[in-house]
């Protein structure tokens, strides 16, 4: 294979904590250092050492990409399980770089790898005759898909590098991500001053592993000389002059410091910790003499008291927060009804994963829609968000303080896995635009009433404010919020709160419910929200040749904006409205039909953990409107 | 001249008659006058159960939270404004059993807050389970069966857990009381006195009459000083208080089992990391200008330069 490309699809995979993560921050700071569009999924099991993971790319010359796809160009392996698990994966003429001091194993040989993916594995394999070890499914590839296989020795290139500069043979493997780097790189035919800004920015701190692994690339380089760019870009024509490589969790994270938080609790989980530890590192600057903070970042006993601690910095004046995904959301709910109760704004990042119960604490899903609007005893005015891709994120972040301060409303910012642990070259945010809403205030006094009736939204004051003294229950309050059972101050009190959400719908921006893409007169309307944005763009844009597609993100999801929705489906035949979620029973549908009436037929969903790929999603929407299919059920991915 | 703050509302105390929590009430109300607290300065947070509603019996900020949260959201106020001051006021069950992981919490971070148990025995708003406090094989009259649970001591597990003052006293005890109040909120760090309470309703074992005649002070035995005044006297007087933490029964002793301000506060440990807290906090710092976030695209590039790539062309 030797040619020029728009896009190419990778896989890297290998053993968790072999240093994959590091060869894809190191290869995609190269890539998008050249002008290119980088976009990396991250798989990998609940472990530490051992288990299968891989990074699953596209690189683009022409645009940031927003979906990943099979069948990839580049399978680049660590180790005989990402051979036995990915080869199918491999477009025809694509290319396999793999280890030859592994290509004598076979399946048997790799204990890493369950039980059921052997047994699947070795029959795919012995349908088509071919033997279940390394060099069989290389030679396989070669000979039936045309695919180039790159042969390294692992041991030998880096026993070079090792001798080279004295390291310690026991350190050896460390430099197998940096190997993985340099033959993708090759084969991308990249310069080599790219693949050495990979290394620095990725070693800032340890100047002598970059040298080592340039070093490393270098031999290979050499070594590999006829390979160089046989999978080359072509030059890339974006034409943005920076951008920030960044995850879904490292863009909230930014957003939050940006947007005046002070306070953020979490307790540690999947996939959410990150985003809390990127804050921390800024827990403080001084930016020109300018104070960046503090934001006091709370690693809290359990999720209840993340919940109650984040609600009592809101009572207090901060802008406050935390992080959290299923389980730990379960945990904060009680005192979710209490910030609905009381009318604090807080805010709940919350990244699903796969559930029920520990689920799959890894992998993506969406399947916690239901719970975000419906959670928790009585009945109070929250807010549902959600993002479709980083700078999404990064705005909504935003959105949601001023939403919670606005109308004093505990708002939950619906994110996903797929979103939080995703790597993405995305233009730099619009700080100038940006906009601080903190609702309206009070200075308090003697007479203050914190719940005063005369309008739904109370000018709040905070704890600590001069002269003042309020009270807050989770009980039925009164107007100073001291308890009362009184039938008629429950009733104002009790519809004050719930008729906020009116106001919601009312004062909410349109683009702030949904984003509207594609034809209004669409064929076929597809509707879903969070993730599946990039993915159902890409096929909207893919099939827009023979169909007109529209797709509606739905960003508002609570209070759900109704009006909106029904002004562009209004007239569409429901048999022609198709729902994309992440989940089993794709409930986006349920919540659209109990408040708009409108049934949705068509539906797609995958629930294996893995995100909904490009190839799937034109499938889908094919096998939906040219064969008549009512729910198709996605499974594609490793 | 002016008039002097009045310290409680003017709501109906709901207590029953004759109820321990009256003797903490007044005993809270004379500590903060004495101390001349500002009562928009302070905060009490309270948990659920009869013990919780004198979040509103007192005329200063009241947060009623949730059952067994109340040191949690007291931890979220008193970070976000360290100038509060923060007291906690939760019963044996709230504290010690649902919330026993945060009472825990609270004594590994020593934070400047004052937590005051409510110490009747039972859960006294749902009729007189037996809480986490009632030794095991008693029998209060609202129990079919005498409790098959044991007890946790509550001084011990203070002590263990890392509160940096530890106290009891007796809720009829008025004086003694109110100075165990004043001690505490002067404490510089987490605080802790368990208040010995009767139920007067549900609880017919630990009643007044009983504590009467065990309740002895710590202060009668004029060698006993559970100060810390220097940094290595701290496990000398850790295992003195534990030995007066351990006697129940025959002879209860109320009063201070140990003070060490010697331990860094959360406070302290957070200027390490922010130099400018507590005095520049969440809560009076800034986070907007004209509707604006104060940094501009420029500084926001600079922060989050690591994230930022330049093509090169």
């Amino acid at each position: 294979m030797v040619s020029l490309l728009m896009e190419i699809g990778i896989v890297l995979g290998g053993p968790q904590g072999a240093g994959l993560e590091t060869s894809m921050h190191v290869l995609a700071r190269a890539l998008a250092r050249r002008g290119y569009g980088v976009i990396a999924d991250r798989e990998y099991y609940s472990n530490i050492t051992g288990r299968h993971s891989y990074i699953h790319m596209l690189i683009s010359s022409i645009r940031l990409p927003r979906s990943v796809r099979y069948p990839v160009e580049i399978l680049a392996s660590m180790d005989a399980e990402t051979v036995f698990v990915h080869f199918s994966d491999v477009a025809e003429n694509g290319i396999i770089i793999y280890d030859g001091g592994q290509a004598s194993k076979s399946v048997d040989d790799v204990p890493s790898m369950e039980g059921y993916t052997k047994d699947r594995v070795r029959g795919v394999l012995t349908k088509l005759g071919v033997e279940p070890t390394v060099r069989s499914v290389v030679s396989f590839l070669e000979k039936d898909r045309g695919v180039t296989p790159i042969e390294i020795s692992f041991a030998s290139e880096i026993r070079k590098v090792v001798n080279m500069f004295r390291i310690d043979p026991r350190q050896a493997s460390r430099y197998v991500s940096g190997l993985i780097v340099s033959a993708v790189a090759i084969v991308l035919g990249l310069e080599d001053k790219f693949v050495r800004y990979g290394f620095e920015q990725q070693f800032r701190e340890r100047r002598h592993l970059a040298e080592q692994n340039m070093a490393l690339y270098e031999i290979l380089r050499d070594s590999m000389a006829n390979l160089r760019g046989i999978a080359k870009l072509s030059d890339p024509e974006i034409g943005l002059g920076k951008v920030m490589l960044v995850t879904g969790n490292d863009m909230v994270a930014l957003a939050k410091i940006v947007g005046g938080l002070r306070y953020q609790s979490y307790y540690p989980i999947t996939p959410a910790a990150d985003e809390s530890f990127t804050i921390e590192k800024y827990e403080y600057s001084e930016l020109n003499g300018k104070a960046v903070g503090p934001v006091i970042v709370m690693q809290t006993e359990d999720e209840i008291a993340a919940m109650s601690s984040a609600i009592g910095a809101a009572l207090a004046g901060a802008r406050s927060a935390t992080a959290t995904s299923g389980p730990g959301f379960d945990l904060m709910v009680e005192g979710l009804s209490w910030a609905g109760a009381n009318e604090v704004p807080v805010v709940i990042t919350f990244y699903q994963r796969g559930g029920p119960s520990t689920g799959q604490p890894t992998r993506g899903s969406q399947s916690d829609l239901m719970s975000t609007v419906f959670a928790s005893h009585g009945e109070f005015a929250r807010v549902v968000i959600s993002s479709g891709d980083h700078m999404e994120a990064f705005y909504d972040t935003i959105e949601a303080f001023n939403i919670a301060e606005k109308y004093q409303v505990p708002v939950i910012h619906l994110l996903d896995k797929f979103l939080a642990n995703t790597i993405a070259s995305v233009p730099t945010p619009s700080i100038e635009m940006l906009r601080i809403d903190r609702g309206a205030t009070s200075p308090g006094g003697l007479s203050y009433k914190r719940f005063d009736l005369s309008s739904l939204v109370s000018p709040r004051a905070y704890l600590g404010s001069e002269n003042t003294v309020m009270w807050y229950s989770g009980d039925e309050h009164d107007e100073y919020g001291h308890i009362v059972e009184d039938p008629e101050i429950r009733v104002k009190m009790y519809s004050k709160r719930i008729e906020k959400m009116r106001i919601i719908l009312e004062e909410t921006p349109t683009e702030i419910k949904m984003g509207i893409y594609g034809d209004r007169d669409a064929d076929y309307i597809i509707i879903g929200w969070g993730s599946v944005k990039g993915v159902a763009l890409d096929a909207v844009d893919i099939l827009s040749k023979k169909l007109r597609l529209c797709y509606i993100n739905i960003r508002l999801l609570w209070p759900f904006p109704q009006k909106e929705l029904l002004d562009v489906v209004r007239s569409t035949p429901r048999d022609r409205i198709i729902a994309v979620e992440h989940s089993y029973g794709v409930n986006i549908a349920s919540l659209i039909e109990v408040t708009t009436g409108i049934a949705i037929d068509k539906k797609v969903a995958k629930f294996t953990g893995r995100p909904i790929t490009l190839n799937e999603m034109v499938e889908a929407i094919e096998r939906i409107v040219y064969r008549n299919a009512d729910r198709v059920v996605l499974n594609y991915g490793a | 001249m002016e008039r002097r703050h009045e310290y409680k509302t003017s709501l109906w105390v709901d207590w029953c008659p004759g109820c321990g929590n009256f003797g903490i009430l007044t005993a809270v109300i004379k500590a903060f006058e004495e101390l001349g607290l500002d009562p928009s300065k302070t905060v009490i947070v309270s948990g659920i159960g009869c013990s919780g509603k004198i979040a509103h019996f007192v005329n200063v900020n009241g947060v009623h939270a949730l059952h067994g949260r109340a040191i949690p959201f007291a931890m979220g106020i008193k970070l976000a404004n360290p100038n509060l001051t923060v007291i906690v006021h939760g019963g044996d069950g709230d504290l010690l059993g649902i919330g026993a992981g945060h009472f825990v919490a609270l004594g590994r971070r020593n934070i400047d807050i004052v937590v005051v148990m409510h110490n009747n025995g039972v859960y006294g708003l749902t009729k007189g389970q037996a809480s986490p406090t009632l030794p095991l094989g008693v029998k209060t009259k609202a129990l079919a069966r005498p409790n098959i649970q044991q007890a946790v001591n509550p001084v011990l597990l203070a002590l263990s857990s890392g509160f940096t003052f530890v106290a009891r006293g007796y809720a009829f005890n008025g004086v003694h009381l109110k100075e165990l109040i004043k001690m505490a909120i002067k404490h510089r760090g987490a605080a802790f006195i368990d208040v010995l309470q009767p139920c007067i309703t549900f609880n017919d074992v630990y009643t007044a009459e009983f504590y009467r005649k065990v309740v002895y002070e710590l202060d009668e035995d004029p060698n006993w000083d559970p100060i810390v005044r220097k940094p290595d006297e701290a496990k000398e007087k850790l295992l003195k208080a534990i030995e007066k933490g351990l006697e129940w029964a025959d002879r209860i002793p109320i009063g201070v089992f140990y003070v060490n301000e010697h331990v860094p506060t959360f406070e302290e440990r957070l200027n390490k990391r922010a130099h400018r807290y507590p005095s520049t906090n969440p809560a009076n710092s800034v986070i907007e200008v004209g509707g604006k976030p104060t940094l501009s695209q420029q500084e926001f590039e600079e922060l989050f330069k690591e994230y930022i790539i330049t093509v090169e062309k």
